[in-house]
């Protein structure tokens, strides 16, 4: 457990799925170098199979005894999708109607097809049942969107499952990071972690993953995905500042909960639950009135049973903010001042640092940075 | 058919080896310095001057990794039998091992997440002047480090390398270029690659393996692939800044191989126990080489009774299997990778070897040691046994726990 714990809060009331999370990380961080599968921060449809494909099936995380869990390692083209290309190339020389159309303009059969194509042919990315959701049209359908970037959990799968100590916990801010010195690709993290938020970089044959955009954070910037938020969906906070909005919502009104957090690893990303969605309708296309698409069992399942006590309490908070035109809990989730979502306290980093004697902080566990036998510390290059 | 004959003769050779309780040990020939080991390759003729020895190989099972379906695959396999040849002169120490592999893997990696390359690896300690007290195998222990040369058949690579090459990273699409500029820019990212997946660690028990990124260690490692086996090569430099063999007349060395076909990498590979190399015509060490090849004195018998009463309710092997798994090693193969006197010291003094085991934050309820005030792993295991007979009845019976060669 690390000295301090940062943590998000988002708002799936508010999500609407526009992938600006998903955007502002990748230009960040995973548009290059063997990154370009993965997706440090996703949004989902729920229920739907997600990021990876059913990734809540695939393993890890702790049971009931604190064990960790046997998991296994998604492939990059059937669980993730495959970032395909397309054959720009071809397009230089080729006629764009096809060289092999016959006279009429259709393509002969197993000629290459002409024009702009993939060049493999997808069969799975991610969203790829986008806003599929569950039930029938237009009685009870349903979804929500459900955004997940790494849970940085107290209790990490992925770091106990590492037989080379690379990864590591930050103790200032509880940030969960792979030492990529350290690590040596075995992938055990993968099927260690519930969430499947960490990856293999085939490219240099290393896992990765969200950092919680430390380097920005330690600016007192909020992570990208928070601050790109055209929905302000998420607060970031120290668990600890009582100042914080995160602190008001994860602490003193308790109305947002970790997902799955049965897995047993403490995961630190919060989620207020999904309180709106519209009324059935009845045989004759009526509305059912009092009635209410998402099911509480999904969000039990995600969120476990203090979700009921949750939502009621949002609910009711709804009713009082009617009523007196006053609720502290509705003010912050309605985030009329972005900036005030994020309470990062720029000082406390460069005061770590300071204690440290590291300007900028160093990106890797400082555990290992000399070795006991080795005379060349990180920075060194491959041999 | 000559083939025939030869790998018949191979497996009577291999059994042998599993039915008898002392190790063989492996004679580095003595050759002309004239002949530069340092970049000898497979089928260099060197090796006819060679003397074979047929060194088991066994599954690793003291701990169990957390993927499923590599347990899934590996949990019934054999040991491997590895044919080695070892020569030496006044610079250089070179190995050639051969195994067999079913099929070549070597991780097209440009796509992939989930394949795995073959490899393999040769261990050496830093220190082995009591035989007695060799490092832990599973790549050292505590102020026993040891020095570990693998490779692997991945194919390129690349690195984060401190060369200010990012201008290379970003995807070919995003690079404003066409054709001829194209074409260079992907040439200049091939040739910024790591073509040969060769590294050397150092380590104190395998959570602390630590690559060594200076230019002090001298060896270079080569593996080919033919018709259902590996071929390779490891030369070795005699004095390096971390081991100097020049005044050794053998010493320990163990050798590992991964299969790719298998989910093979880290701990799920086959390893052999701590085998003396004897430099031919050298003195030196000859207590290493009697303690590495001596019968295991002992009444497996009783020493079957023993394990049973006095070690089943913590470790599992063979049919015992009624401890919790992540309670203690798993002696299912403790008999092919460890030596006697390892097994004696680990029941005399458990604390005097922990095995690194398991992130303590994986099973905490059945942590292998605890820290003592100074940070020390005490093991949770207490001596067994003190009575001479009784330990070395243990230790025979330990010594018969391992998978068949096959």
């Amino acid at each position: 457990m690390s000295k301090r714990q940062l943590a998000m809060v988002m708002d799936l009331n508010k999500c609407i799925g526009c992938q600006t999370c998903t955007v502002a990380c990748k230009t960040q961080w995973t548009n290059r170098n063997g990154r370009e599968y993965m997706y440090w921060n996703n949004v989902e449809t729920y229920p739907g199979d997600g990021y990876p494909k059913k990734w809540m099936e695939q393993g890890g995380g702790f049971d009931a005894a604190g064990d960790l869990q046997d998991g296994i390692i998604p492939n990059i083209e059937a669980d993730y999708g495959v970032p395909w290309d397309y054959n720009y190339e071809s397009l230089a020389s080729v006629n764009v109607l096809g060289n092999d159309a016959d006279k009429d303009g259709y393509s002969i059969k197993g000629a290459e097809t002409p024009g702009l194509h993939p060049t493999t042919e997808p069969t799975w990315g991610p969203n790829w049942d986008e806003d599929e959701g569950a039930g029938n049209f237009p009685s009870d359908n349903y979804f929500f969107y459900l955004p997940r970037i790494c849970n940085h959990c107290t209790n990490p799968g992925c770091l106990s499952a590492c037989p080379r100590d690379a990864i590591f916990k930050r103790d200032e801010d509880g940030v969960v990071l792979v030492d990529l010195d350290r690590c040596q690709g075995y992938r055990y993290c993968i099927a260690g972690c519930p969430y499947k938020k960490i990856y293999f970089n085939p490219k240099i044959s290393k896992s990765e993953k969200c950092i919680l955009c430390f380097p920005r954070v330690e600016q007192g910037l909020p992570p990208a995905c928070a601050q790109q938020c055209v929905g302000r969906i998420r607060f970031v906070g120290f668990l600890d500042d009582e100042e914080s909005q995160v602190y008001k919502l994860v602490h003193k009104h308790k109305v947002a909960l970790p997902l799955r957090s049965d897995y047993g690893t403490q995961p630190n990303i919060y989620y207020i639950p999904p309180t709106e969605s519209p009324a059935k309708f009845d045989a004759e296309g009526k509305i059912i009135e009092g009635s209410t698409r998402v099911p509480m069992e999904e969000l039990e399942a995600l969120f476990g049973k203090e979700v009921h006590g949750v939502v009621e309490k949002l609910k009711a908070e709804q009713k009082t903010r009617k009523e007196t035109g006053k609720s502290e809990i509705l003010d912050l989730l309605i985030a009329f001042n972005h900036s005030e979502m994020f309470r990062l306290d720029n000082n406390y980093y460069q005061e770590v640092a300071k204690a440290k004697g590291q300007s900028p902080l160093a990106p890797v566990d400082t555990r290992y940075v000399k070795g006991k036998h080795t005379k060349v510390a990180f920075g060194g290059g491959h041999h | 058919m000559k083939t025939d004959k030869t790998i018949k003769t191979l497996l009577a050779t291999s059994l042998v080896a599993t039915m008898a309780i002392a190790n063989p040990s492996i004679t580095a020939v003595k050759v002309d310095d004239s002949i530069d080991l340092s970049k000898v390759s497979n089928d260099d003729k060197v090796w006819s001057k060679a003397k074979r020895a047929n060194i088991a190989l066994y599954p690793q099972t003291t701990i169990k990794m957390n993927d499923k379906n590599a347990n899934k695959i590996n949990a019934k396999n054999f040991a491997k039998d590895a044919k080695i040849l070892a020569v030496y002169n006044s610079n250089n120490v070179a190995f050639k091992i051969d195994w067999k592999d079913a099929s070549e893997n070597k991780a097209d990696i440009t796509t992939s997440s989930d394949v795995y390359a073959d490899g393999f690896a040769v261990q050496m300690p830093t220190n082995f002047s009591d035989p007695k007290k060799l490092p832990y195998i599973g790549m050292g222990s505590k102020d026993r480090p040891v020095l570990v040369h693998l490779q692997k058949a991945t194919a390129t690579h690349y690195e984060p390398n401190g060369n200010k090459d990012v201008s290379l990273q970003v995807n070919r699409h995003q690079t404003n270029t066409f054709e001829k500029e194209l074409a260079a820019f992907d040439k200049n990212v091939s040739d910024a690659a790591i073509k040969d997946y060769q590294r050397a660690y150092i380590s104190e028990g395998f959570r602390s393996m630590t690559q060594i990124r200076d230019k002090d260690i001298a060896f270079n490692m080569n593996m080919s692939y033919n018709k259902g086996s590996w071929s390779a090569t490891m030369s070795k430099a005699l004095k390096d800044g971390y081991l100097d063999l020049t005044k050794s007349g053998a010493v320990p060395v163990a050798f590992a191989v991964w299969d790719g076909a298998k989910l093979g990498r880290d701990g799920i590979k086959n390893l052999s126990t701590w085998v003396a190399v004897d430099f031919e015509g050298k003195k030196g060490n000859e207590a290493l080489v009697t303690e590495l090849t001596a019968k295991v004195e002992g009444d497996a018998k009783a020493g079957k009774a023993l394990t049973d009463t006095m070690c089943a309710s913590c470790h599992s092997y063979a049919d015992k299997v009624a401890a919790m798994p992540t309670m203690a090693p798993n002696l299912s193969n403790i008999g092919g990778y460890s030596t006697a006197a390892y097994l004696v010291e680990s029941i005399k003094d458990p604390s005097a070897v922990v095995v690194a085991g398991y992130n303590r934050n994986a099973h905490k309820n059945t942590a292998w040691y605890t820290l003592g005030a100074k940070g020390e792993r005490v093991s949770t295991m207490p001596p067994m046994m003190s009575d001479d007979k009784q330990i070395a009845d243990t230790v025979a019976y330990l010594m018969t726990l391992k998978a068949e060669v096959k």
